[in-house]
């Protein structure tokens, strides 16, 4: 591991990073929204992994309208479908972490977890 | 090819259609399609296990026409056929024996919902048991957890939506790291097919390229998993999420869908990774370490715990960590034992809550443990069968509890010494730590209660007839508990089988 | 097909499951307007011979079985490898002619005793279901078997314990489960070692060890099998899970502590004879740590149990510290690890047995008759109950050990054995105890006796305790004392002793006393012809040594 390797892989690195960021925020920020956003700067980091892994210079998408070239002419267009695949996840997720935010904030007016737990823990329910 | 050979694939469509179709209807006719949407599949996986018995070797099922590398599959073996049909069981009788919460305590112009929920959570179950695409694992892993989240807060208080938040925060977590360790599978073998994925890191493993990033995926998807399950140090939503459900949700969390993802992981390890690399990667005695800490830190909570759905729920920690610490062994007996005792804690853990549930309504409804005394009496079936299940949990000989006891000891008695004592300290402490709580409340609930305490309460008996559901649960899970008690032996063998045909 | 010898297993287990349901079925029909009905005289009566008949052709089967032959059955494999197997030797043939024998005998004394305990018909399940797993336990053939039923047993056995459902028999029940389900754990961990390193978990005489395999894991598996001594010696009271048994006795009804005390305990003896004659091997445990400490902990434990009994008021919970203390001698004849002293713990197995429960039927008479718990409240006791009383004595002599009761032909043995055992000190510090306990024994036991026969000065008159029509065991204490202080106060000693003498006698109706004379006469006729006994005994001690 010398730091030309990591010079050389500066995209992975970034999106290692990203991934690190979003995780750490999504686990350890208080507010909610803001777990949100960390769930999807992960998700994001991933995507980006993943595109970036998906694409050789200089070569162009699997889409045939000139004719068949031979297979180094071309991309393997799976990771860009894995990354497709992955948005649509991560935005119902999205989704259903926003729902039940809303659903928090309407009961307890606020968005921090911690206090939500000590307030039902007050309730005795 | 066999017609036969069909079902697995049909299971999936018809739970992922059926899914759907209960969101149109009302909320009676939803659950009926449930009920026969389950019995089907259920029936459909008995076939497909007496087949892969036969025919003695897994087979792959192509989705689609596209052959090997590019294509998505299905591969089915004894080990899936069995626990797909287990699953449904558990499910099933869950399903029946929830059934008079559900009508209390859902929403009638919801009821529906709650059935999709609960059919594409089975979907996305036999979908994580049968699928040979790691990335179409991960989309129903992500579909598990949010029907998983739906179960959770169907029943709408306070408690159940923190509890979903904190649910899908954990398994967000979780999810995050398994698809980063899928992303860097992929990057390093160019494949997402588990059987392909293999050969490659065979290969790797043998040249030794890769070393670290291998080691580094093997344990972000482990973690990931680990996570998703509730081992140890990651379990804080569990006892709010299965103490404040409704029942029938409850019982399937407690026993399905943590296995679903336990399954999952046992497929990375046997047929993504190979068993022997994620041995040498040392990952193994992490989870071993947690397991074990898992074991005693969830029974003293449920000791200190004084509200019974929460006393269960947090006995499934220590459950979780007994399945992990067979992982860690890092012997085919440990993963047998811990493949054991998912079928064993989920025949167990979902009578528990079940019959749980029966005691409560003979006491007031109040879930604390003070208000349970002499509850045995006013409900008798399900005294009967909390103790049943006590005694199953606490390893007493004809239940199954027993059985994954003595498979995990042997396993440990093979095992390397440094792994040795531990795991049987914990395993001993651990049967007496889940003594202490079961054993005091099955005492508690056949503690004859005053009577003038009883009248002022208004603590109804509970009798069969009134529960015609939950009485027949409990009875078939009963069955079902001694059965793997008492003839455990046929069901090692088949797991000992599919286990054979994973590598 | 040799499977009939379980006969002896599952009728009883079906009658008393039969018992049991019934129960529910007729509470059921009786609706929830008068839950707590007594049965009639006539339906009691046909229940008594429900379970005399049962017992009796379960005896009888149990007989046949043990002497028929030698029989070996597998029921099914519970794991691959470790079958559910039962086979018939000698120890089994020892263990269930005995305890056939003594739960006949006690049944009998508990058709009446029972009356006023009430809720008859679920004891008398519970007690044959018991039954039949200690014939279970006694036939096992291997050890995962016998750990089955053991575990089986003491679940059945501890309904026996919180019968009357108060607070503190339900504690003491609980206490009885918790060091009972410990110690088995303790020794199911220790069977997991054993698995690994013996040929066989099949019970052969001399062990089974392989010691090939056993090589360099010694000290592991010392631990393993001390820890199995200590398990399985809960049941049978060893320190130190000795706790349960001064809980569990005193809130028992009297038959209950009987067997409880006289049979139960032994079962734990037979797990230990079992792990270490028949599995482990003695040669093995010959010399080591856990020898020396095993050895230890049983001689504390007859000192600390005589002493306990010593100090001991409660007439039962003074029983249930000499068990403590008896059965450790047992314990302590296997230790040595001698063919002599291994026959005197036989002996004594037997004649403990017998004595033990013949001294809990006469507290279950005292309490029955006038409800009377504690020892000093026996004070001329035997005036109107003599018959009773000489049985407690000669019971009482034969536990003491004073020729030619039975006892004494068991001690010699252990003391003998001791000395010969080529033990080093313990050769002397062991028999040294067991003599000392012997006079402790004489100290807690022969007062009750004395004082019983010889009053001196003025003694109460009793009364028929009428605590089975109405009222509870405190009351009727309650007024009892109140009694004792107002004829004391009179100080009209003519009236009193008036009354004495016109007193109708306190002796209880045959079927209660002709089981306790049966047990008595036992204890001291095994002692006046011991020889067919020791035969057998000697020989099962010579095939493992």
């Amino acid at each position: 591991m010398n730091l030309a390797n990591l010079a050389n892989n500066y995209e992975e690195a970034v999106a290692m990073l990203l991934f690190v960021i979003g995780f750490s925020n999504l686990l350890l920020q208080k507010n909610l929204i803001r777990k949100i956003i960390g769930l999807n700067i992960m998700d994001t980091a991933v995507y980006l992994f993943l595109a970036l892994k998906g694409y050789i210079e200089g070569r162009k998408a699997p889409i045939v309208v000139d004719g068949v070239q031979s297979m180094e002419a071309y991309v393997n267009p799976i990771p860009s479908g894995l990354v497709l695949t992955g948005i649509v996840v991560s935005v119902s997720v999205s989704a259903l972490m926003l729902a039940l935010t809303i659903r928090l904030y309407r009961r307890y007016h606020t968005l921090d977890l911690d206090e939500i737990t000590t307030r039902l823990k007050k309730e005795g329910l | 090819m066999e017609f036969v050979q069909n079902f697995p694939f049909f299971s999936i469509l018809i739970s992922l259609f059926s899914g759907p179709l209960c969101s149109v209807i009302g909320g009676k006719a939803a659950r009926r399609i449930n009920l026969a949407v389950i019995t089907v599949i259920g029936a459909m996986s008995a076939a497909v296990l007496n087949f892969t018995i036969r025919s003695g070797e897994a087979y792959v099922y192509l989705m689609g026409h596209f052959p090997a590398p590019w294509g998505n599959e299905i591969r089915v073996g004894v080990l899936e056929a069995l626990m797909a049909l287990f699953f449904c069981v558990v499910m099933f009788l869950s399903m029946v024996g929830g059934s008079l919460e559900r009508t209390l305590e859902i929403e009638a112009e919801k009821e529906n919902l709650y059935y999709v929920m609960v059919n594409l959570l089975l979907s996305s179950l036999l979908a994580l048991i049968y699928t040979n695409d790691l990335f179409t694992a991960y989309v129903f892993v992500e579909i598990n957890t949010i029907s998983a989240c739906g179960l959770i807060m169907i029943r709408q208080n306070g408690r159940t939506i923190e509890a979903a938040t904190r649910y899908m925060i954990m398994s967000l977590l979780g999810s995050g790291l398994l698809l980063l360790g899928i992303c860097f599978l992929y990057d390093m073998t160019g494949h997402l097919l588990m059987s392909n994925i293999k050969e490659q890191v065979q290969l790797l493993h043998a040249t030794g390229d890769y070393h670290i990033p291998l080691l580094v995926t093997v344990s972000l998807m482990s973690v990931g998993i680990a996570i998703k399950s509730a081992l140890y140090p990651f379990h804080a939503w569990l006892p709010d999420a299965y103490g404040y459900s409704t029942l029938s949700s409850a019982a399937i969390l407690s026993s399905l869908v943590s296995k679903g993802y336990i399954f999952l992981l046992v497929k990375i390890f046997y047929r993504v990774i190979g068993f022997d690399i994620v041995r040498d990667s040392k990952i193994v005695n992490v989870l071993f370490a947690f397991g074990v800490v898992g074991m005693i830190m969830g029974s003293v909570s449920a000791i200190k715990e004084g509200n019974i759905r929460r006393m269960i729920a947090y006995s499934s920690v220590a459950q979780i960590g007994y399945i992990y610490m067979g992982f860690g062994i890092g012997t085919t007996a440990g993963v047998i034992a811990s493949l054991y005792h998912i079928l064993s804690h989920a025949a167990t853990k979902s009578l528990l809550f079940v019959a749980g549930s029966g005691l409560t309504d003979a006491s007031g409804d109040s879930t604390s443990f003070f208000d349970l005394t002499g509850a045995g009496y006013r409900n008798k079936l399900a005294g009967v069968a909390f103790t049943v299940g006590s005694l199953s949990m606490v390893g007493f000989p004809m239940f199954s509890g027993f059985i994954s006891k003595l498979l995990f000891a042997q396993a440990a008695v093979d095992s390397v010494y440094y792994k040795l004592l531990p795991a049987l300290i914990a395993l001993a402490l651990s049967t007496i730590l889940n003594a202490v709580y079961f054993m005091k409340t099955v005492i508690r609930i056949y503690t004859p209660a005053k009577r003038e305490e009883v009248q002022r309460r208004g603590f109804k008996n509970v009798t069969v007839a009134d529960q015609k559901a939950k009485s027949v649960a409990l009875v078939c899970f009963i069955i079902l508990n001694m059965a793997l008690g008492l003839c455990s032996e046929p069901v090692v063998r088949l797991l000992r089988e599919g286990l054979g045909m994973f590598s | 097909m040799d499977a009939w010898i379980l006969l002896p297993v599952f009728l009883p287990v079906l009658a008393g499951v039969i018992l049991l349901i019934s129960l529910a079925l007729e509470k059921r029909k009786k609706g929830e307007e008068q839950p707590d009905t007594e049965p009639g005289e006539a339906e009691l009566r046909s229940l008594h011979k429900y379970v005399a008949v049962a017992l009796a052709v379960s005896g009888v089967l149990a007989l046949a079985a043990a002497f028929s032959g030698e029989y070996s059955v597998t029921l099914f494999e519970l794991l691959k490898g470790i079958p559910v197997y039962f086979h018939v030797d000698d120890i089994s043939r020892l263990f269930a002619v005995v305890i056939s024998v003594i739960w006949l005998v006690v049944a009998f004394y508990s058709f009446v005793y029972m009356k006023h305990e009430g809720k008859e018909q679920r004891f008398y399940g519970f007690y044959l279901i018991v039954y039949g797993v200690l014939m279970a336990l006694s036939f096992s053939g291997n050890l995962v078997t016998m750990y089955l039923f053991y575990e089986i047993m003491t679940l059945t056995s501890m309904p026996l314990v919180l019968h009357n459902g108060s607070r503190e028999a339900i504690m003491a029940a609980l206490k009885y489960l918790f060091y009972s389900m410990c110690g088995a754990y303790l020794g199911l961990f220790g069977i997991f070692f054993l698995y690994k390193y013996c040929d066989t978990l099949t019970f052969t005489a001399g062990g089974t060890l392989n010691l090939e395999l056993a090589q360099g894991n010694i000290t592991i598996l010392l631990i393993a099998v001390f820890g199995m001594l200590i398990g399985f010696g809960a049941k049978a009271g060893m320190l130190p899970l000795h706790a349960w048994l001064p809980a569990a006795h005193p809130v028992a009804p009297s038959p209950a502590s009987a067997v409880l005390s006289g049979v139960i305990a032994k079962a734990g003896v037979l797990a230990i004879i079992r792990v270490v004659f028949y599995v482990v091997g003695p040669d093995f445990l010959r010399g080591t740590w856990v020898q020396t400490a095993w050895m230890t902990l049983t001689l504390l434990t007859v000192f600390m149990g005589s002493m306990m009994a010593f100090r001991e008021p409660v007439f039962k919970k003074r029983l249930a510290y000499s068990t403590v203390s008896q059965v450790s001698y047992i314990l302590f004849g296997l230790s040595v690890l001698s063919p002599v002293g291994m026959t005197g713990a036989l002996l004594h197995v037997v004649f403990h047995m017998v004595i033990k429960c013949a001294l809990f039927l006469t507290a279950g008479i005292f309490i029955f008759k006038c409800g009377e718990t504690r020892v000093e409240q026996f004070r001329g006791i035997g005036k109107q109950m003599p018959k009773t009383l000489w049985c407690y004595t000669f019971a009482s002599l034969a536990l003491i050990g004073i020729p030619p009761t039975s006892g004494f032909v068991s001690k010699w043995y252990l003391a003998q054995g001791a000395l010969e055992a080529g033990v080093g000190v313990f050769g002397i510090v062991g028999p040294a105890v067991l003599l000392v306990s012997a006079l402790l024994t004489a100290g807690y036991l022969l007062p009750i006796t004395t004082s019983g026969f010889f009053p001196g000065g003025i003694v109460k008159h009793f009364k028929i305790d009428e605590k089975h029509e109405a009222g509870s065991a405190e009351e009727a204490s309650v007024r009892q004392s109140g009694q004792e202080n107002n004829s004391v106060t009179q100080a009209d000693v003519g009236r009193v002793a008036e009354t004495n003498r016109k007193a109708d006698s306190l002796e209880p109706v045959p079927e209660m006393l002709i089981p306790l004379v049966i047990l008595a006469a036992l204890a001291v006729l095994l002692g006046l012809f011991p020889n067919p006994l020791i035969n057998f005994a000697g020989r099962i001690a010579a095939s493992v040594l």
